[in-house]
């Protein structure tokens, strides 16, 4: 028999939460091939890495702009079409949406606009402040969809991996950077973590993707079998 | 409910406890190459730190020989504890593994070096073996100081020696006086004293400046760069081409601008059959009036006759300059400060642009500056050949870590360069070149396999710059990576260099003539920069000519029909 007290992530419709993580997926993996592509460019010495930077970044600021409208519009859909925690969720999720906007736009926000100083590690700073955007607003709604009551285990435990996955790939490129630049420079073992690192990086928005549209699709079955046990229960009432 | 352990199994307890206790010791104090050298006294007790090394040891004295010597330090000479430059990896291992007890009679600051082997060698009290300049290197000779190596070399310099000496073609050369091979020139890279033009490529992208195909481009550059506030932060405080008082050098020198004109300043070169003086030839007066319009409209630092490198490297990372004319390694300093203030920053390396149709050539000079030499009359003339010969195989060649951890140093202790404390320093004269281009083929292939550690490194950086966004990797990138200044070095090496012709030791009236005429010479070029008539360089020429120039002239043509 079915817990009473749980309930699927969304109602009536998961499609807000569908396309959520297709969005997300998509621009993780877009950003992932485009950047691919031109650093495959420059490091073959097709394009200048002048040539390179200004590519790179007018994509960043025109996927970013889009991206970042689109993922908080989801956002907010996805908690209009929930309730209670999950509503919470994500609303606080959508402050994730800045990132996308601040991947080519931190270093001036932070040191021109702000003012603050850049300690010649200005992309690194940078770059540490909009994995922080992106990723601690999805640790907490994480954090809310494994502690909610009313949210099924299966949910609750994915819900658990996904904060670490989003941690972990948060993380992990920051410490290396300062590993290699700050604190361990010439080191071979740090070598091979930033071969790491430079996989890892582009996975930031791909696993956060693929998690929400993993959630959907539970919580979508979830809330099939959920509405035949409401059925049974009214019948047998 | 509690049960006695038996003393038998409680033994068998301990026991485990106790090995368990050695392993994890053990295993957390593993001997490595990189474990401090023994302290002084124990040179005869320190062989272990050799075992397991692939080491290319040369035929060791028995009995051991002694070997004095005289050397210098400075601040950046730094020691592991219980070293000293007695008493350090070096000395143990030519005493150990060589047979040879270098033994330094006098120990000064690298400032004063020069000043004390005059001294000590006016006194009579000369090393067996010492490092000397160019101009040493002949007084002595002609003083009959200096032991005829050409045996030596001839019987016992390996493959590795030979093959990096004649790397540089002119090495052997200079060093040999009379057909006889007088010292062992500390070789390095001379190509890369040859200048590149450095341009934030981030400025030319803001302003939409397409990168420069000639000297023309150059100053169209650097007035925008005056004019159009670059660095966009509204204030007009940017200069085009950052300059230092001492006009020529490694960091914002005004070689390569002259090179842009087909103009050798301070050096030698061939011209109708004859060896000239760049510096007084007429392709200076064009550049020369260049550079005094872009002085009096702004372009340079109104200030520049009094900054030295310190001010103008102030001026670079303040953001208030935008080229420069330097070498290759510039993006390590001072480029590298310009990040300060802006992450965006990013300094790109061109090739010297030419005023004209015909392409500029990048002037250069020989990097073999001093001379490894054995006192005429010592014993063991050999002994030199053979450290210089476990160097080269050892350091130069070997690829191994714990070799080059425990010869070089290690990241344990980033600041202690063990190859200080050895005088015999022979550096790949094409080694940069081609790490350069091992590292261009690795990018492009994404493959890293094949790199030595250095190497190694530098790849992971340009992959974090790529890969990452690291902007701060930019100074490998722009050094080593495609289209970085080493691709222009190669270049160069080809045929857009020009070096020095003359490579010999200072003639008679060059030693006793030039510093006054180099003066004269450093004072023109900024009085008209500064707004004097360029009529100072016709008078200068003139000059030149009658205060020693000419004579110079013809003992360096004399000395080239003797070294074609």
């Amino acid at each position: 028999m079915l817990a009473k007290r749980e309930q699927p992530l969304m109602h009536p419709s998961h499609l807000p939460l569908i396309l959520l993580g297709t969005a997300i997926t998509l621009y993780g993996l877009i950003t992932a091939l485009v950047g691919s592509w031109l650093s495959n460019q420059a490091m073959r010495g097709l394009i200048t890495p002048g040539e390179y930077r200004s590519q790179l970044a007018s994509f960043e600021q025109a996927a970013g702009l889009i991206a970042g409208i689109l993922f908080f519009a989801l956002f907010i859909l996805c908690a209009v079409h929930s309730s209670g925690i999950v509503r919470v969720a994500f609303s606080i999720g959508a402050l994730a949406s800045l990132a996308p906007l601040l991947v080519s736009r931190a270093e001036t926000l932070l040191f021109e606009v702000i003012g603050l100083p850049t300690m010649s590690a200005g992309s690194v700073l940078a770059g540490a402040v909009t994995t922080l955007v992106f990723a601690l607003p999805l640790t907490i709604l994480f954090i809310l969809l494994a502690s909610g009551r009313r949210i099924p285990k299966v949910i609750r435990w994915l819900s658990l991996l996904s904060i670490l996955v989003v941690l972990a790939i948060s993380i992990y490129p920051i410490y290396v950077t300062i590993l290699a630049f700050l604190l361990k420079p010439g080191d071979p073992a740090v070598g091979r973590m930033i071969e790491i690192s430079s996989q890892i990086i582009k996975l930031r928005f791909l696993l956060p993707g693929i998690s929400f549209l993993l959630l959907s699709l539970i919580s979508a079955r979830y809330a099939r079998t959920y509405a035949l046990a409401q059925v049974d229960a009214i019948e047998t009432a | 409910m509690r049960t006695r352990i038996s003393g038998t199994k409680r033994l068998s307890t301990l026991t485990a406890l106790f090995l368990i206790s050695i392993l994890i010791l053990t295993s957390c104090s593993s001997p490595t190459p990189t474990a401090p050298p023994p302290a002084a006294g124990q040179a005869e007790h320190s062989t272990d730190i050799y075992e397991g090394l692939n080491l290319v040891v040369p035929n060791r004295y028995d009995p051991p020989i002694e070997m004095s010597s005289v050397t210098s330090v400075d601040a950046t000479v730094k020691f592991l504890e219980g070293d000293d430059i007695h008493n350090n990896i070096w000395t143990r291992t030519y005493a150990s593994l060589l047979g040879i007890n270098l033994r330094y009679d006098w120990v000064v600051d690298a400032s004063m070096y020069d000043q004390k082997l005059g001294l000590s060698v006016n006194s009579g009290d000369i090393p067996d073996m010492f490092v000397v300049d160019s101009a040493q290197f002949l007084t002595y000779y002609e003083a009959g100081l200096l032991a005829d190596l050409t045996d030596a070399y001839e019987a016992e310099a390996s493959d590795a020696t030979r093959d990096i000496l004649s790397q540089d073609p002119i090495a052997m050369k200079v060093a040999t006086i009379d057909g006889k091979l007088l010292g062992i020139p500390l070789t390095d890279a001379s190509v890369t004293s040859a200048s590149v033009l450095w341009i934030r490529q981030d400025w030319l992208d803001r302003l939409g400046i397409p990168a420069p195909t000639s000297m023309a481009d150059v100053l169209e550059i650097s007035r925008r760069f005056t004019e159009e506030d670059p660095d966009g932060d509204g204030v007009d405080d940017t200069i085009g081409l950052a300059v230092t008082k001492d006009l020529f050098g490694a960091i914002a020198s005004l070689q390569g601008f002259f090179n842009g004109y087909h103009a050798y300043p301070g050096i030698w070169f061939e011209r109708d059959g004859s060896i000239v003086y760049g510096s007084v030839q007429p392709e200076m007066r064009d550049a020369l009036l260049a550079l005094q319009k872009m002085y009096a409209d702004g372009q340079i630092d109104r200030e520049f006759g009094v900054k030295d490198i310190n001010q103008v490297t102030e001026t670079i990372s303040q953001g208030e300059c935008g080229m420069e004319f330097g070498v290759w390694w510039n993006p390590y300093h001072p480029l590298n400060l310009s990040q300060a203030n802006d992450p965006d920053a990013y300094w790109q390396a061109y090739a010297i642009p030419s005023i004209d149709e015909t392409p500029a050539k990048s002037q250069y000079t020989s990097a073999i500056a001093s001379f490894l030499v054995v006192r005429e009359g010592y014993e063991h003339p050999e002994a030199l050949i053979r450290m210089v010969n476990f160097w080269t195989d050892n350091i130069v060649r070997s690829q191994d870590d714990n070799v080059r951890n425990l010869f070089l140093g290690n990241l344990d202790n980033p600041d202690v360069v063990l190859y200080k404390y050895t005088p015999v320093v022979l550096w790949e004269p094409t080694a940069g070149i081609k790490t350069g281009r091992q590292l261009r083929e690795a990018l492009a292939k994404r493959d890293p396999t094949g790199l030595n550690r250095e190497a190694l490194w530098r790849y992971r950086i340009m992959q974090a710059y790529f890969e990452q966004g690291t902007k701060e990797a930019w100074v490998e990138v722009a050094t080593n990576g495609p289209n970085g200044s080493v691709v222009i070095l190669e270049d160069v090496l080809g045929d857009r260099g020009l070096m020095n012709r003359f490579y010999g030791m200072p003639t008679p009236a060059m030693a006793e003539k030039m510093p006054t005429l180099s003066t004269m010479e450093s004072e023109m070029i900024t009085k008209i920069i500064m707004g004097e008539p360029i009529d100072q360089f016709d008078r200068f020429v003139e000059t030149w000519h009658q205060m020693g120039g000419a004579e110079i002239t013809e003992e360096v043509n004399q000395w080239a029909a003797s070294n074609p």
